[in-house]
């Protein structure tokens, strides 16, 4: 609907929302995983979704991004959102700004990839392979190529999971970086709550297929929600003293 | 109880083995290292030189007649009066034509089956299964019936080659198509790639290290093909040679047409590497260091 012409990834002067789900259901034959299920995530507006496993979430995910067909409700997105998985997918036949121009319509797609790849930190490896890299370089290269799509909904279904501790947190910093200067919605489908809590404006934990419980960040960023309050919410009763 | 004890004694086992590093592989390791990879790559020449010296000397000292196995030298000499006066060049080439021809009839049906049935279900159950039944025939055994059909002309010899080049290429090609990773296809919907754009991008990439597996199988039954039409009813070619020398007992010539398809083999399956290593630079089994 929108028609952005370059700069890279500019940050919407519009509002509006992102993604507007309403009444969403998703069933496998008999089995209803999401029952009427509503959703709102502006621009700019980073949205982590938290669950058991088997709960729904990238159920949803897939959904969005219209991976999977719906048997009830409505999905308004403005335009083909970008996702990025929790495998890195890249093609190991293409080089890396091969991979990251993958579906993009320009016929300067080597100059925006390399402002991609720049952004993410691989500037100088834009002919190398995806098996010289590492996993977070690879996941890096997995987010310049859904962000040179310059999408207004950035779905990420658990890219950090398999990651070491070390590269989640710097991966981490790169996400709010990059998602503060191009302002798409972001829907984090994740089952780390410290990952949530470190990320998010809004955590959704959903429970049984429907939101059972919503949190929003105060204005300054800051998170009141304590770790403990939302593992009893998804169901863990922590015993730990703190 | 005696689970118990079982147990224990593979821990024991596990943890002995774990603990020591096997000295035996550590010693055999340490007698390659001392010959070093060009001393093995000698090595392994020595033993063929070897035998050529030793088939040479025989054959020099008359203990072996020529009828039987003629020496090497006069092979080679063979080779040499056969090419600058009689018909080999021109044999050779009847050959070669022969093969590509059967060979790319081969690749083109047995490539345009596989794709067919590796992107569609119904394709799949419409020509699979004959296709299978088909190839459950040793393609050789087909010969009789190929020479009612077409005669002893090329017709019969590019028809024959060109079977036993298609039933590779198609299994292989459908296999190809089959394994290529479904999260990259998802992957590939997600970037909004159109089906041509999917087929480009990532289904033959993805495809090609299976097909070209393929194309190796299909060169090495192209060539044993070849050999077999060629012995039977041929006007000219490498195999009319043979069974023409046959008649005049003249071993030197049987023996030097067996040396020329063995190299013609090794050529094809060079040329075969080498696509491998172009295509595939990517791959980690198959491309150049980077």
């Amino acid at each position: 609907m929108n028609v952005h012409v370059a700069p890279l990834f500019p940050a919407s002067s519009e509002s509006g929302p992102a993604v507007v789900v309403s009444n969403l259901v998703r069933s496998y034959g008999r089995r209803v995983v999401i029952e009427r299920l509503n959703l709102r995530i502006e621009r700019g507006e980073f949205v982590a979704l938290l669950g058991e496993s088997g709960c729904g979430k990238t159920t949803l995910l897939r959904a969005l991004a219209g991976l999977d067909t719906i048997q009830g409700g409505r999905i308004v997105a403005p335009r083909r959102p970008a996702v990025v998985f929790q495998e890195h997918r890249l093609l190991p036949w293409d080089n890396l700004w091969r991979n990251v121009s993958l579906g993009l319509q320009a016929s300067n797609a080597r100059e925006r990839a390399a402002e991609a790849l720049t952004e993410v930190g691989l500037g100088d490896r834009l002919d190398d392979w995806p098996r010289n890299l590492s996993g977070g370089q690879a996941q890096r290269v997995a987010l310049a190529r859904a962000l040179v799509q310059q999408p207004e909904l950035l779905l990420l279904d658990e890219p950090f999971a398999a990651l070491d501790a070390l590269t989640r947190i710097r991966m981490h910093e790169l996400v709010r970086e990059l998602v503060a200067n191009h302002q798409p919605g972001v829907l984090l489908v994740t089952h780390d709550v410290d990952e949530a809590i470190a990320l998010a404006d809004r955590i959704l934990v959903i429970r049984n297929g429907a939101i059972a419980f919503e949190h929003r960040a105060a204005r300054d960023g800051s998170t009141s929600i304590s770790r403990a309050e939302l593992l009893g919410e998804l169901g863990v009763t922590s015993h730990s003293p703190n | 109880m005696s689970n118990i004890e079982l147990s224990q004694i593979n821990r024991t086992v596990i943890a002995t083995d774990s603990g020591l590093p096997s000295q035996s592989s550590d010693r055999s390791l340490a007698s390659t290292s001392r010959l070093g990879a060009r001393g093995l790559q000698l090595l392994s020449w020595l033993a063929p030189v070897l035998l050529v010296i030793i088939w040479e000397s025989l054959a020099q000292v008359g203990w072996v007649s020529p009828q039987v196995l003629p020496a090497p030298s006069k092979v080679i000499r063979t080779a040499f009066k056969l090419a600058t006066t009689g018909t080999l060049l021109n044999d050779l080439g009847v050959s070669l034509l022969r093969a590509a021809a059967g060979f790319a009839i081969g690749t083109a049906v047995g490539a345009g089956l596989g794709i067919l049935v590796g992107f569609s279900r119904i394709a799949e159950a419409a020509i699979d299964r004959s296709v299978q039944m088909i190839r459950a025939i040793p393609f050789l055994a087909a010969l009789p019936l190929v020479i009612v059909w077409l005669g002893v002309g090329e017709a019969e010899k590019i028809f024959l080659v060109a079977l036993g080049v298609t039933f590779p290429i198609y299994i292989n090609t459908v296999l190809g198509i089959r394994q290529v990773d479904p999260k990259l296809l998802e992957l590939g919907r997600v970037q909004g790639l159109g089906s041509l754009q999917l087929i480009r991008r990532i289904i033959l990439p993805g495809a090609l290290p299976s097909i070209l597996t393929g194309v190796r199988y299909a060169l090495a039954t192209a060539w044993l093909a070849l050999v077999v039409a060629e012995t039977i009813g041929a006007q000219s070619g490498i195999g009319f040679l043979a069974m023409d020398a046959r008649e005049f007992l003249r071993t030197d010539v049987i023996i030097l047409t067996i040396v020329i398809y063995a190299l013609i083999g090794i050529a094809a399956d060079g040329i075969a590497r080498l696509l491998e290593r172009r295509l595939l630079a990517w791959h980690p089994n198959y491309g150049a260091a980077r």
